[in-house]
């Protein structure tokens, strides 16, 4: 159970990686910082402002898009053509965010008010926490709408077209740049909803985002570059991995598991899960 | 309806087009011909403004297209065929052509341009939702044709058209085109000269980035230079 809240959550952080990886081509190495930015954001809001709950959750992902147009704006779109600086560029930036965020809100870790209280039985079998429940409701339903909007919207249409031939897409009216400075702004918006999801249950420290980050990456390889199927697939087996070789063998290892799988499927499937063969 | 003057452009150091001089009326159906090298494809892309030119300049219906990006010169009614086709493989039929509307003028003509393009070419509605990866290298060629079309395009540029298909298909589809209403002005980049010949009103021969020969593609098609070097005659 624990493995598939987990892997829901993972499959949300790694599906705004993957959707900047298909359509710029760029690694954002500040994904796990923008995770905790929003953590921080909602229990901002919430908990020192007392703002509502609800609201506190939207504005602080709001806040977060908003931001990522910016790092777009300002680090990335001057790169475009050298993937090598935007990497450099994004990893500098998390570390700047995360001293930054040590110096307005210490190493301490900070949690924002949770939705619900208690624990509910799951199938007769076993109590869980209602917390947990809902994380996982939310982000399976927040990853359900990233779907949704891809297959259906003419925003997903040029999503697609783009990842395929970004060239071509432009040729067919696509203004490209104003594209890429969208889909980075709901890369991180993603990064942001994983964040103020998981906050209630895993507090944030200024660092906690390395360990976010390093599992989205590992979960958008295993699944595939810039496949969103790959994403949520190999977010799920991830997590499941992770907990049931927790459960069954040591915890100690828990992150040991990750990495066996990940090398297992690319000895056997080079491009991940569902990669496509020329990437 | 385009006018390209002295076009000089680069492809990195090296100068592929050298004051290139065409023009192409409302309507027009124009062919330019050239071997491999000669810069066919440049002259395209400098027209849709992919490529960027040192000197010289292309001028739709009198206003300059130079600085301005590709999505902006397809949205004033401009669209390409690629080489290669450049189809969205992993995408279906459908969500090509529609693709290929995404310009507002398009978009609001969807339906009725589906229509036009299926009449055109009656395979496409058959594989409508089929991956159009899976299409043969004909069908792509159709689909690519059909994308450009969606945009409800004044101008169509088309690059290659008879690139890897047998010579049926290719006669197919120049016949399509034919079928097309009048007003589409049509500029085709062809290595195929005889069929190009055929099927367009004038053209212009590249060789090496130069306009060598130029003029009525019948009187073209009696030249002896070019019956000796493209027709093998
Ligand atoms: N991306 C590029 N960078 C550098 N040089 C290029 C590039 N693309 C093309 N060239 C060069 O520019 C010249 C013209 O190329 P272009 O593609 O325009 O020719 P073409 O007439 O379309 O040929 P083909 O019939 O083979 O398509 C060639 O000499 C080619 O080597
Ligand atoms: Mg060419």
């Amino acid at each position: 159970m624990n493995g598939v809240v987990i892997g829901v959550i993972y499959a949300l952080a790694a599906l705004g990686v993957s959707l900047v990886v298909g359509i710029m081509n760029v690694i954002n190495f500040a994904h796990g910082e923008l995770y905790i930015l929003a953590g921080y954001f909602s229990f901002l809001f919430a908990d020192a402002l007392g703002w509502n709950m609800y609201l506190s959750l939207a504005v602080a992902v709001f806040l977060v898009f908003l931001f990522g147009i910016f790092i777009e704006y300002i680090l990335i779109r001057p790169t475009y053509g050298n993937e090598m600086y935007s990497l450099i560029l994004t990893f500098i930036l998390s570390i700047v965010l995360q001293n930054a965020y040590l110096l307005i809100f210490g190493p301490y870790p900070n949690k924002p008010p949770t939705w619900i209280k208690g624990a509910t039985e799951v199938f007769g079998l076993f109590f869980y926490g209602n917390q947990r429940l809902a994380a996982l409701v939310v982000g399976a339903f927040v990853i359900t709408a990233v779907f949704l909007v891809i297959k259906l919207t003419w925003f997903g249409k040029i999503v697609r077209a783009a990842s395929q031939d970004r060239e071509m897409a432009e040729l067919n009216g696509v203004n490209t740049l104003y594209l890429n400075m969208l889909s980075f702004g709901l890369g991180c918006a993603l990064a942001g909803a994983a964040g103020v999801i998981l906050a209630p249950v895993f507090p944030v420290t200024p660092t906690a985002g390395v360990q976010v980050a390093l599992t989205a990456f590992v979960v958008v390889v295993l699944g595939g570059m810039g496949s969103l199927w790959g994403c949520v697939v190999g977010g799920l087996v991830l997590g499941l991995v992770e907990n049931l070789g927790a459960a069954f063998l040591s915890t100690g290892y828990k992150h040991i598991f990750g990495f066996i799988i990940l090398i297992l499927v690319l000895l056997i499937r080079p491009a991940g899960l569902f990669g496509r063969k020329e990437i | 309806m385009l006018q390209w003057t002295n076009l000089d452009v680069f492809r990195g150091e090296t100068q592929v087009l050298w004051g290139v001089c065409l023009y192409i009326k409302a309507g027009e159906r124009v062919a330019v011909l050239g071997s491999n090298g000669a810069g066919k494809s440049t002259l395209l892309g400098a027209t849709m403004g992919a490529i960027e030119p040192k000197g010289g300049d292309i001028a739709f219906k009198g206003i300059s297209l130079k600085g301005m990006r590709p999505h902006q010169i397809v949205r004033m009614g401009l669209a390409i065929v690629p080489e290669g086709r450049r189809i969205y493989k992993d995408m279906s039929v459908w969500e090509n052509l529609q693709m290929g509307a995404y310009p507002r003028r398009g978009r609001h003509l969807l339906a009725e341009s589906a229509d036009i393009i299926c009449e055109l070419f009656p395979v496409l509605r058959e594989r409508r939702d089929q991956r159009a990866g899976t299409l043969s290298g004909g069908e792509q060629q159709m689909l690519a044709i059909g994308r450009a079309l969606m945009s409800r395009p004044e101008v169509l540029l088309i690059d290659e058209l008879s690139l890897g298909l047998a010579p049926i298909i290719t006669r197919q589809i120049f016949k399509a085109l034919d079928a097309l209403p009048g007003e589409t002005t049509i500029l085709m980049v062809e290595q195929n000269v005889e069929q190009a010949l055929k099927h367009s009103a004038r053209a212009y021969v590249l060789e090496s980035g130069r306009v060598v020969r130029s003029g009525p593609s019948v009187e073209l098609a009696r030249d002896d230079h070019i019956r000796k070097a493209y027709l093998g005659l």
